[in-house]
This record gives C-alpha cells, sequence and structure tokens, in this order.
C-alpha cells in the first residue's frame, strides 16, 4: 500500500468510527442484559442463574475470540487496524468482509496492496466491506417480527417440538458448515479439526458431568484447541 | 426446576401470564433492536463519510455500485437464508444481537448453546430465552474486549505468536467449533445429527463441492427440521397413553 493509503486507513477519525460503533454493539449488549434481569424478576428467575449464565458465555467466547483476534491480525495488514476493528466488531465475517476488500479494488481495477490501490480504491473497498452489511441488518429489522409468528406459527404452541425444531434447525446449519469444510482439495486439516472438536466436546461434556469442577463453559474452547491441534499435527 | 419457572414455562402455556411475559420480551426485544440495527446500517457508512471528508476519495458511482453488485451476487442469497435459517435458534433478542454483532456460527450460537447447558434450563421457555440473551451478552463482551486487544495491540502481538500457530487458528479454529457445537447437539439428538449430516454431505459431496453454499444450508436445516417432526409425531403416538400436552 502508498503511504497516504496507509496513513489514511490509521486516521483518527477512522479510529473514532471505530470506536463509536464497538460503543453501540456493547450498548445493544448491556441493554438487553438489562431485559433479561428484568424478565428474570417478573418469573421469578434466581439473579445467580443469570450472573452463571453471562459467566458462561463470556468464558465460552473465550477461544472463538482467540481465533477473531487472530483472524484480525491478518486482516488489518490489508485495510489497516481501524477499518478491520470497525468491521469484525459486526455482522459479516472476516472472510467475507475480505472478500468485499477485493471486490471495491476490482471494480477500481486494481489489485489489493498493489502501489496503484490509492485512496480511491481504499474507499471503494471500505464501500463494498459495509455496504454488505446493510443486507443482514435491514433483512432483520424488515422480517424478524414476522419470522418470530413463524416460529410460533410452526412450533402450534407445543414447547418440545419447539425444542426440537431448534435443535434440528442447529444441527441443520451446523451439518451445512461441516461439510463446507469437506473438501479434499483444501487438505485433510479442516476434517479433522471438525471430528476432533466434535469428539473432544462430546467427551469433555460428558467429562464434566462427573468432575464438577470442570465446568462446561471451558469446554468449548479446549474442544477448539484440541480440534486445531490435532489439524495442525498432520 | 423452581416452582415459579414451572408455572411460567412453557411458550404455549394457555394462561395469561404467559403470554402476556412472551408479548412484553418481545416488544422489548424490538424496541432495543431495531434501532439499533437502524444506526448501525446508518454507522456503517461512517468510514466512507470518513475517507471522503477528510481525503477527498471516492470511487465514483460507477465503481461503487460495480463494488456492491459483486457483493449482492456472492452473498445476497445469505441475506435472506442466514436469517431465516437461526431463527428458530436465535429467536427474537438473540437474532437482533447476533445479527448485530456477527460471529454467529462460531461464537453466537455456540455461546448460547453453552450457557443453556451450564445453568440447565429447558430449551424454548421463557428462562431459557433470558439464558441465552444473557449469554449471547457474555460472548459479545469478551469478543469486543479480545478486538479492542488486537486493533491496540495487534502489531506487537504478531511479533509474540509464532507464524504457524497464527495460521493454525485462521485454518482450523472455525471447523473445530463447528464439530464442537455439531457434537453437542448430536448429543441430544443423535438421529436428527445423523440426518442433517447425511443430507448436507451427500449435497456437498454429490455435486462434487460445487453446489452453492446457501442452497445446503437452506436444505440442511429445513430437511433437518421436517425429519424432526416426523420423528417427534412418531414418537409422541408411540407414547399417547403417556404424553403430557402443555
Amino acid at each position: 500500500m502508498s503511504p497516504d493509503v496507509l496513513d489514511a486507513a490509521n486516521g483518527p477519525w477512522l479510529w473514532g468510527a471505530a470506536v463509536l460503533m464497538v460503543s453501540v454493539v456493547l450498548l445493544q449488549a448491556l441493554l438487553y442484559v438489562r431485559q433479561s434481569l428484568a424478565a428474570a424478576r417478573r418469573i421469578g428467575f434466581p439473579r445467580a442463574r443469570c450472573y452463571q449464565a453471562f459467566r458462561a458465555g463470556a468464558v465460552s467466547a473465550i477461544g472463538p475470540s482467540l481465533a477473531v483476534a487472530a483472524i484480525m491480525l491478518g486482516m488489518m495488514t490489508v485495510v489497516g487496524a481501524p477499518a478491520t476493528w470497525f468491521k469484525l466488531s459486526i455482522i459479516g465475517a472476516a472472510p467475507t468482509s475480505l472478500a468485499a476488500v477485493q471486490f471495491g479494488a476490482d471494480a477500481c481495477g486494481v489489485k489489493v496492496g498493489s502501489p496503484e490501490y490509492d485512496l480511491n480504491a481504499l474507499a471503494c473497498s471500505c464501500w463494498a466491506m459495509n455496504i454488505s452489511c446493510v443486507g443482514w441488518l435491514l433483512v432483520v429489522v424488515i422480517f424478524a417480527r414476522r419470522l418470530e409468528s413463524l416460529r410460533r406459527k410452526v412450533s402450534g404452541g407445543d414447547s418440545q417440538w419447539l425444542a426440537v425444531l431448534s435443535g434440528a434447525a442447529m444441527l441443520g446449519a451446523f451439518a451445512a458448515l461441516i461439510s463446507k469444510n469437506l473438501n479434499p482439495r483444501d487438505g485433510f486439516g479442516g476434517t479433522v479439526a471438525m471430528i476432533v472438536g466434535g469428539v473432544s466436546m462430546v467427551a469433555l461434556l460428558k467429562l464434566s458431568d462427573r468432575v464438577t469442577w470442570l465446568g462446561k463453559e471451558y469446554a468449548l474452547g479446549l474442544a477448539m484447541l484440541l480440534g486445531m491441534a490435532a489439524a495442525m499435527m498432520i | 426446576m423452581t416452582v415459579a419457572s414451572e408455572e411460567a414455562s412453557g411458550l404455549g402455556q394457555a394462561g395469561a401470564s404467559g403470554a402476556a411475559f412472551e408479548g412484553w420480551w418481545q416488544r422489548s426485544a424490538s424496541r432495543i433492536g431495531v434501532p439499533t440495527l437502524l444506526a448501525t446500517a446508518v454507522l456503517c457508512l461512517l468510514p466512507n463519510l470518513v475517507i471522503y471528508l477528510q481525503y477527498g476519495a471516492f470511487p465514483g458511482w460507477d465503481a461503487a455500485f460495480a463494488a456492491w453488485g459483486m457483493v449482492l451476487a456472492n452473498f445476497g442469497a445469505f441475506y435472506l437464508v442466514e436469517p431465516i435459517s437461526y431463527y428458530p435458534v436465535l429467536g427474537l433478542a438473540g437474532s437482533y444481537m447476533s445479527f448485530l454483532a456477527g460471529n454467529i456460527a462460531n461464537m453466537r450460537l455456540p455461546c448460547s448453546a453453552v450457557a443453556q447447558e451450564v445453568v440447565g434450563v429447558e430449551p424454548n421457555t421463557p428462562e431459557a430465552e433470558i439464558v441465552a440473551v444473557l449469554g449471547i451478552a457474555g460472548s459479545i463482551v469478551t469478543n469486543m474486549l479480545f478486538l479492542a486487544l488486537a486493533a491496540l495491540g495487534g502489531y506487537g502481538l504478531l511479533q509474540h505468536v509464532p507464524a504457524t500457530i497464527q495460521a493454525g487458528f485462521r485454518s482450523y479454529a472455525g471447523p473445530a467449533i463447528f464439530g464442537a457445537v455439531f457434537g453437542q447437539f448430536a448429543l441430544r439428538y443423535p438421529k436428527l445429527a445423523a440426518f442433517a449430516l447425511l443430507i448436507a454431505v451427500s449435497l456437498k459431496c454429490g455435486s462434487g463441492f460445487r453446489i452453492n453454499d446457501a442452497v445446503v444450508v437452506v436444505a440442511s436445516v429445513f430437511g433437518t427440521i421436517v425429519i424432526g417432526r416426523v420423528l417427534y409425531v412418531r414418537q409422541r403416538s408411540s407414547k399417547a397413553a403417556t404424553t403430557t400436552q402443555a
């Protein structure tokens, strides 16, 4: 990248934008925490279990967060720290965002990281990267209530069936993600990671039933590390 | 389960308290979710505004729309597929949170599921919704913390982590997480897990990995739901004498 592109990519106003974006995300999370605590009061759900839930979410996110941070470091070399921070704090994962950066560059007829990648190309990449988020945001805003009524209708008021339905949806979604990573052209690391991750998770969950000090919230991070380690060893 | 949760559990509870709670919960969730998501949609344009105002850089509307078109062509399907597919699991508040903060499959869904497992709630009860939202909130805070650390201290950190480990995270952390979450739910619904894998893997491998990912997600999610329904109804009718209807 040319020096003025790097400068622009790390300018103070962009940092400010990133901080602002992160604040909105945290604010929303805080508001939902407040709603949950109010709801718990309403139905007599113990406050201690609320804290337990938050803690479980926070701890089990450590492993995945390390992974996202690692990806972020790579993306920072392409569009700079503040733009990456801005983007990865909201919807739109790194691979999608990097692809959008590429599209922005393509639309300007240059290659990312080349000397021709000027400020206009950076602007185009940022545009492509960020406009891609708006898709998800608007769809959810427009359709969420409708999806809720659909979910109610499909469940027919049967909460046991609803539990099975969401379990089935979860399995379906993750089976699709798994199948994406099975391509032998990408090597077998992904396959090994998935299998070892899955087996480890099952083993750790069962183990934590018996060994109570090993909390279930660590299972995800540990299973992730074991899967990664196994994949890296082959 | 506590007495209070037994009274309040079950989304289909005929009592006024159940329905009133649900109505209040959904309204609150929307009151928080809609403004924050819309604000974010506007804020998304902020980096571009900054670059334009400070450096006068803009690629021209031709290039901008061309880039937008490429993004839509490649990812447009996911704008619809992902909200629809994840909604049954996330619920209303969970969806507003997850589609704002992102990292849904590798963090929000797993952490929400783990939180429910740790606290030990019945799925799809008001308690479960509360726990799910709190779990997601916890994951968002942790995530934001690590992102901030990476953004502010990033390059310094890079020196200390070997390249192989960085590459390991980039390539294998995602698949490992997907396997882990799949395993967690396979424990609960082993038959459904088998069917889900069958659908997804046969579609992918059968098409020589050429099939569109969005198609696989839709087929896998809705196919598994359908099979789940069949198995559920069959199980219910065979236990007809002892079934307790909510």
